[in-house]
């Protein structure tokens, strides 16, 4: 390993040398040369051991990360003689039917978990062995402070108001050095208050002024009233805080975890369904902390379950409490709504209807405007004119949308008389009848 | 100078009024019992035993979820799964696509899409996941995994392994098998 290293490191500066040295002196280039050519040999006949442990190993052990499947591996090449890690590693069970007593210990110690038998040759034996002995310093990792939330930007109502807060400063210090100028010239002072309410006066002194105001202030108003009205029953783009703050960005977008892998109900039944914390555990049993919110977060998952990283055994006897999250969707019990419905028989894709969710932390309702730039949306020519979750949401898409017509034998003779009836023109979900009030009302 | 003052001090006062209102507010609802019925809903709370998600009742099979696999999470349920069963599907075009879906959906980000151990995780544990058509490495069964059966594979999905949590709640018996299948087809033997 140390070798290696070595040989990174060297690479780069010899090449470096070497263009240096070419102008000047032929002969200790050669040298250079063979020096180059040895070193690189080397490095790439030379099994590598960092690289057979992370292929290998990393699913079980930790080198100073403390304990997962298996044992810490920190320094077991002074706990264990060599020979005794090269039977244990090549074949465990071997080793253990032979009756070592060390090796029946720790099988015993580790509830008779079965380790993979590897059977590596003596060079990748080696290799990794000498990993082992002198693993890689450990990395200082630089705090990464960008929180999981301030990823996505500062929210655009924080960045209005920081911009009033330094209007407002500005109005401040431009008084205070009109006012200072005036001292110094012995005029009267006056506070930014009494400037307002003078000017104001005088500005409404004119009649005309006054009718334009009041005109001004009845508009405002008047639109304050219609977009509250209009807003009632819309939730576009409604975020609420979650129990955690789970992000959509890490699992679903970093790691690309689908969808349906976490709301695995939305292929087979009207609800999309949250994932409970069992699905979170077929991951979390593991990993124990994120790079962005450390051990915080997913503490909470551990803490609802009843689980012990420490020892990564589950607590018996714990009194499981769920995770409250917050419903962010919510239609009325008026209208019907059905996933599989569009998921599986439509084809639809989650995007379609809920934005790039896999650029978010937690769930959000998409506004119109992110769902007309999806690319599925656009492919398909759908184009939403109305905010999302209203019913001008769905009737616009039904409007639009193309019935996927092949691969669903529950339509077949349907399909067929449709085929016939609107032949060459577009078979929308409303020629199917999905406007009728009576698919979506009951 | 007055008037710059004034005009500054009401474009601040626009700015700052426009600023209000955030994201996490869900705005209002027109007659709310509608939104919020007192009928039970999907994961909703409820009064008589707390969650509405709720596990079947002990001794009741579910329509459509009769439990065939009838083995325990032991090394000893593993092994006379491997043994003893078949794979109930059929292999043919359709299902190898059902399956590839479904292998796509809850296996890939691990597993990698041609079944070599690279998936899309990138945390350090998810590195080493064996690969499908591994012929040398000797697993629990004491073959390698391009030789493991369906039994094997059906119980691996089942109960997990290790850093593998178990799937069963996310995919349902059939879905299990049609994944089993197309691994079996496509992957395990693959590259050769
Ligand atoms: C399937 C998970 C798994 C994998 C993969 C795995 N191990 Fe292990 N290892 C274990 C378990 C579990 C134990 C504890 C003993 C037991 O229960 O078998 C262990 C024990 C050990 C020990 C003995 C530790 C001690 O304190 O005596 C060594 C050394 C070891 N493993 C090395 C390795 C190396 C090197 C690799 C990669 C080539 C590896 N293991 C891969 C699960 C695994
Ligand atoms: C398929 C694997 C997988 C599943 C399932 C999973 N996670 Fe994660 N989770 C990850 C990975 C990978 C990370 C990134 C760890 C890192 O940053 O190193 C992560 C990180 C996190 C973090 C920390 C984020 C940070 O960077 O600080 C939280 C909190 C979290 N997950 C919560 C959950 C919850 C809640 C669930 C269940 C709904 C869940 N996870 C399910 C793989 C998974
Ligand atoms: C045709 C549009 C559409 C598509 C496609 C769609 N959804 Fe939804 N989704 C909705 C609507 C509308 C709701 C609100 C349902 C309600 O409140 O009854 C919703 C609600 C949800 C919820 C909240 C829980 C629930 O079921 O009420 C989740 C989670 C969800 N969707 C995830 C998904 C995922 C994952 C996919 C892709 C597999 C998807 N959705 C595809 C429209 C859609
Ligand atoms: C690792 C598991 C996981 C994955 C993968 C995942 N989600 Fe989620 N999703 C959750 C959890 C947990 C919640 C509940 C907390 C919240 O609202 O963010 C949720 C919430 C949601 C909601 C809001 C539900 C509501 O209350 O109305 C939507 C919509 C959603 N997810 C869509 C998606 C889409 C689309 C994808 C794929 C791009 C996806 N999710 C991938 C775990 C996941
Ligand atoms: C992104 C487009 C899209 C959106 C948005 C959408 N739908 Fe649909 N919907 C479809 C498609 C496509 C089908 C046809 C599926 C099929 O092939 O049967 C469909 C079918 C339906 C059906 C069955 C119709 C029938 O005749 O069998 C109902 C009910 C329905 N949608 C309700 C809704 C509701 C309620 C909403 C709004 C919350 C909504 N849809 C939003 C695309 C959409
Ligand atoms: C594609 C599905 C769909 C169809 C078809 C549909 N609606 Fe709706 N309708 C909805 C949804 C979804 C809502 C709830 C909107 C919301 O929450 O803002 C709604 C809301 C309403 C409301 C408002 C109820 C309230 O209390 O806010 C009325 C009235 C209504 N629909 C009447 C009709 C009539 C009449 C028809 C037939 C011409 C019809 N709808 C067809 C989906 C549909
Ligand atoms: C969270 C990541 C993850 C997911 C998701 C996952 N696996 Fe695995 N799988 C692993 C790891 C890690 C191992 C190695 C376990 C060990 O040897 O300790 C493994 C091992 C296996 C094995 C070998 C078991 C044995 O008996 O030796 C099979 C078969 C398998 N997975 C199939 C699947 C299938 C099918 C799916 C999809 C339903 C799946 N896995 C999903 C991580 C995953």
């Amino acid at each position: 390993m140390f070798l290696r290293l070595k040989n990174i490191n060297l690479r780069p500066k010899i090449e470096y040398t070497f263009n240096m040295i070419r102008i000047h002196n032929f002969k200790s280039c050669i040298l250079l040369i063979a020096v180059f050519f040895t070193f690189s040999f080397q490095s790439l006949a030379q099994p590598d051991g960092a690289q057979i442990f992370k292929a290998n190993c990393t699913a079980c052990h930790t080198i100073g990360g403390g304990r997962l499947i298996g044992p810490d591996l920190a320094g077991v090449t002074k706990k264990r003689k060599a020979d005794w890690l090269k039977q244990w590693i090549n074949s465990s069970s071997d080793f253990i039917a032979s009756g070592d007593a060390d090796a029946i210990a720790i099988y015993e110690e580790y509830n008779k978990v079965a380790m993979t038998s590897f059977y590596f040759s003596d060079e990748d034996m080696e290799a990794l062995l000498g990993y082992l002995e002198t693993p890689p310093v450990e990395e200082v990792k630089v705090a990464v402070a960008t929180d999981a939330t301030q990823d996505e930007g500062m929210k655009s109502s924080t960045k209005m108001m920081i911009v009033a807060l330094v209007l407002l400063i500005l109005v401040f210090l431009l008084t205070s050095i009109k006012n200072s100028l005036k001292e110094s010239l012995g005029q009267e002072t006056k506070t930014v208050s009494e400037t307002v309410i003078a000017q104001t006066n005088a500005f409404l002194a004119n009649n005309i002024n006054k009718l334009f105001v009041g005109l001004f202030i009845m508009i405002v108003v008047l639109k304050f009233v219609f977009d509250t009205l209009m807003g009632i029953g819309v939730t576009t783009s409604y975020q609420p805080e979650q129990p955690i703050t789970f992000s959509h960005k890490i699992h679903a977008g970093d790691n690309s975890i689908d969808c349906n892998y976490c709301h695995s109900s939305a292929r087979s039944s009207k609800t999309s369904g949250i994932p409970s914390a069992n699905v979170c555990m077929n991951c979390h049993t593991n990993i124990t902390s994120g790079t962005a919110t450390g051990t915080a977060e997913i503490q909470k998952i551990y803490d609802a379950i009843g689980y012990d990283p420490e020892t990564r055994t589950y607590i018996e006897g714990y009194e499981q409490k769920p995770i409250e999250w917050i419903k962010v969707h919510n239609l009325p019990d008026l209208a019907y709504f059905n996933h599989s419905q569009h998921v599986t028989v439509g084809g639809l894709e989650c995007q379609q209807c809920h934005g790039n969710m896999e650029e978010k932390t937690v769930g959000q309702v998409a506004t119109m405007q992110e769902l007309n730039n999806i690319s599925f949306n656009k492919e398909n020519g759908i184009e939403f004119e109305h905010a999302t979750l209203t019913m001008g949401f769905c009737v616009d898409c039904h409007r639009q949308s193309e019935v996927k017509m092949d691969g669903n034998d529950y339509y077949t003779s349907m399909h067929e008389k449709m085929k016939e009836k609107y032949a060459g023109e577009k078979i929308t979900v409303e020629k199917m009848g999905g406007l009728e009030c009576g698919k979506c009302h009951y | 100078m007055n008037k710059l003052i004034l005009k500054l001090a009401l474009i601040s006062l626009v700015v700052f009024f426009s600023s209000c209102g955030g994201d996490s507010d869900p705005g209002y609802e027109f007659m709310p019992n509608m939104y919020r019925s007192p009928s039970l809903e999907t994961y909703g709370e409820n009064t008589i035993n707390g969650m509405n998600a709720q596990l079947p009742v002990e001794g009741t099979i579910a329509r459509g979820h009769l439990l065939t696999f009838n083995y325990d999470g032991t090394l000893e349920g593993y092994l006379a799964a491997g043994n003893t069963t078949v794979n109930p599907i059929q292999d043919n075009k359709k299902t190898r696509t059902e399956g590839k879906a479904l292998y796509g959906m809850f296996c890939e980000h691990c597993h990698g899409e041609t079944g070599t151990g690279d998936g899309t995780i990138k945390h350090a544990i998810y590195s080493a996941v064996p690969h499908y058509n591994d012929e040398k490495l000797l697993r629990r069964a004491g073959v390698p995994m391009n030789e493991l059966k369906p039994g094997h594979m059906f119980h691996a999905i089942t109960y997990g392994l290790n850093a593998m949590g178990p799937h069963a709640s996310q995919v349902t018996e059939e879905e299990r098998w049609l994944i089993v299948n197309y691994v079996q087809q496509e992957l395990q033997n693959s590259g050769k």
